[in-house]
């Protein structure tokens, strides 16, 4: 994980995507999950993707696979698309979206279908000494975030491993990029309003103590600008290219946590981080994220590529 | 006993409504402890006059006990028939179309139940707030009262407990009983004790079983200490603390953020199945540091639940 990285950036981006994508994305609570690069896999054949995934969805319904969906009279129809603008650089795919609408049987023609699950592919700001390496037919989307039933996600997920021979793995959200998320959120306060700095610890005694700590925005972000003052290299100079090393990180966290101390005598370091949140989103230990503004989608999806290509085998 | 004696007691009894038979009992305290457990009220009252009468014929008692029982009663029906026609008139004279019933329980809880109307509207009975008030405590429970009605409900409690104010304990929880076990401290306390084991003897053995001993020892004096803050056994249950921070922020290694005037704004909540004892065992097994902080002492201490902390004031 890198030690230093820039601070995140306000970005409009709603010149480069589309608004009505970018609507899909935020404000929605996203299942993490990793995915190794994935075999002669093409942008171009996406409508033929959508029929195969259809048709292996209805052929797992007839086994008797539970999909939990609707009942057993809905049909389900996949399609697959290009969410454009989302790849930052040269060497990152574009970003690809699957949607699972249902119908059910007997409804009128009227009626829209609805979507009951959805989920993106996606490399943002990947590494590229790590891009350029792989083979040529190998396309790296490592980024998988999934909303909806849990069925049809292992559906999904079942599908995408025997036609493109990937495989799949969790993206737990680690201590440390909660720690990191929450002192860039706090950086973020500079250019838009956070409101407030909420963290959740769980500390092991019988029964589970959940403590939620939160930080009024204005005074987290003195408590960060004065650790980072504290760092002798600082430049005073350009704040675009300003890097923020994980040991201000550190030193912010353990501010907090001796505020606490002070009050209560209790070693928050003892438990577990399990929660971040503020105006901008939210991260959950299990793997669970929520981008609230799209301003900062870019940075904040970079920083969870850059976990997913740590999971990566080689 | 004599027949005149049997005779009034089977009288009283029949006056005396199930509801306050045990509590009247109680205060009469002319049966031991012990004899007025052996009584079950589950039964017929017929059945515990029976009961009831043989237990005064074993104690002895006379007419003479027989008329106190009688008037303790009157007096104790008086008191709880002045409150409920008090708080009735009361409330109805605050507001109109609102609907009142009171029902006393054995455990001396009086429950009331308001459905609020207004001028327009008739009492709404789906939502309605209910009260809880232990005659001779100075303590009311209140669940579901929106801030319009608080201010008459809490008019009327006052003036019909004949008490001069009332105001917020900051306890909040979802178990009344754990609530109120808390308040009047019906759990299992301990005692602070100067010489908590005893004098140790000189010890000559090797410094291993030393360090084993010396770890045992503060193992010991933080369970100890834990107990005596938040009490043995089974705590009532809390469901979460909330304490609102408004203090200065001080830490020798952040000089720029200690020499600040204005408060360090936070909040803390803390959130369990059974607050009390999540804390105890936080204390006992070091993630808290013993002596535990006022803090979180003063959660079973002080019955409360809701804190603000400010620099002036550290207990507020």
């Amino acid at each position: 994980m890198n030690i230093c990285r820039k601070a995140p950036r306000s970005q409009n981006i709603t010149e480069k995507v589309k608004p009505e994508h970018l609507a899909l994305l935020v404000k929605t609570e996203w299942q993490l999950s990793y995915v190794t690069p994935l075999y002669q896999f093409r942008h171009t054949q996406l409508k033929t993707y959508a029929r195969q995934l259809s048709a292996f969805i209805a052929a797992e319904k007839q086994q008797g696979l539970a999909v939990e969906v609707g009942g057993l009279q809905n049909t389900f129809k996949v399609s697959f698309s290009v969410l454009q603008g989302l790849a930052e650089t040269n060497d990152d795919p574009e970003t690809v979206l699957i949607q699972v609408q249902s119908k059910p049987m007997f409804a009128r023609q009227e009626d829209p279908p609805k979507t009951v699950w959805s989920g993106w592919l996606s490399c943002i700001n990947g590494n590229p000494e790590y891009l350029q390496s792989l083979p040529k037919d190998f396309t790296c989307l490592p980024l998988f975030c999934s909303k909806g039933a849990e069925g049809l996600s292992s559906l999904v997920k079942s599908w995408l491993q025997r036609t493109f021979d990937c495989c799949f793995g969790p993206l737990d959200i680690n201590q440390t990029t909660l720690q990191w998320l929450a002192a860039l959120w706090t950086n973020c306060h500079m250019e838009t309003n956070i409101q407030k700095l909420k963290m959740i610890w769980t500390l092991p005694v019988v029964p589970p103590l959940q403590v939620t700590y939160t930080v009024d925005s204005d005074d987290a972000l003195e408590l960060w600008r004065s650790t980072r003052e504290s760092s002798a290299e600082k430049s005073r100079g350009a704040e675009d290219e300003v890097c923020i090393d994980f040991s201000e990180v550190t030193r912010f966290m353990q501010g907090l946590m001796s505020h606490f101390y002070r009050h209560f005598r209790v070693d928050l370091s003892a438990g577990e981080l399990n929660q971040v949140s503020s105006a901008l989103g939210s991260a959950k230990l299990n793997g669970k994220i929520k981008i609230s503004s799209s301003r900062y989608l870019i940075s904040i999806f970079s920083l969870l590529t850059e976990c997913a290509l740590l999971k990566m085998p080689i | 006993m004599d027949n005149l004696a049997k005779h009034l007691l089977q009288r009283l009894m029949r006056r005396i409504p199930a509801s306050m038979l045990q509590s009247t009992l109680d205060k009469w305290g002319r049966l031991t402890a012990e004899k007025r457990k052996s009584l079950d009220f589950t039964q017929s009252k017929l059945t515990i006059t029976q009961e009831l009468v043989a237990l005064c014929e074993e104690s002895e008692l006379t007419v003479k006990h027989i008329t106190e029982l009688e008037m303790i009663y009157d007096a104790h029906s008086v008191e709880l028939m002045q409150f409920k026609e008090q708080f009735k008139s009361h409330l109805s004279e605050l507001k109109r179309n609102v609907s009142v019933k009171i029902k006393k329980h054995t455990d001396e809880a009086v429950w009331i139940r308001v459905a609020w109307g207004d001028g327009l509207s008739r009492p709404n009975h789906l939502k309605a707030t209910y009260v809880v008030h232990y005659l001779q405590t100075p303590y009311v429970f209140v669940n579901a009262l929106s801030s319009k009605n608080k201010p008459l409900l809490l008019q009327a409690l006052t003036l019909s407990t004949k008490h001069q104010q009332i105001k917020a304990a900051n306890l909040s929880g979802q178990k009344l009983t754990a609530l109120r076990d808390l308040l009047m401290r019906q759990y299992q306390q301990v005692f602070p004790t100067k010489y908590p084991s005893p004098l140790p003897e000189s010890d000559q053995s090797i410094s291993k079983l030393r360090i084993e001993k010396v770890q045992a020892e503060a193992s010991a004096n933080r369970h100890r200490m834990a107990g005596e803050t938040f009490g043995d056994g089974m705590l009532p249950a809390l469901q979460s603390a909330f304490f609102q921070l408004e203090t200065k922020f001080k830490d020798p290694t952040n000089e720029a953020m200690t020499q600040r005037d204005e408060p360090f704004i936070c909040s803390v909540k803390f959130s369990s199945s059974n607050l009390l004892e999540s804390l105890r065992h936080c204390a006992s097994s070091g993630i808290a540091s013993t002596p535990v902080t006022p803090l979180l002492s003063s959660i079973p201490l002080k019955g409360r639940n809701y804190f603000v902390i400010t620099d002036n004031v550290p207990n507020a």
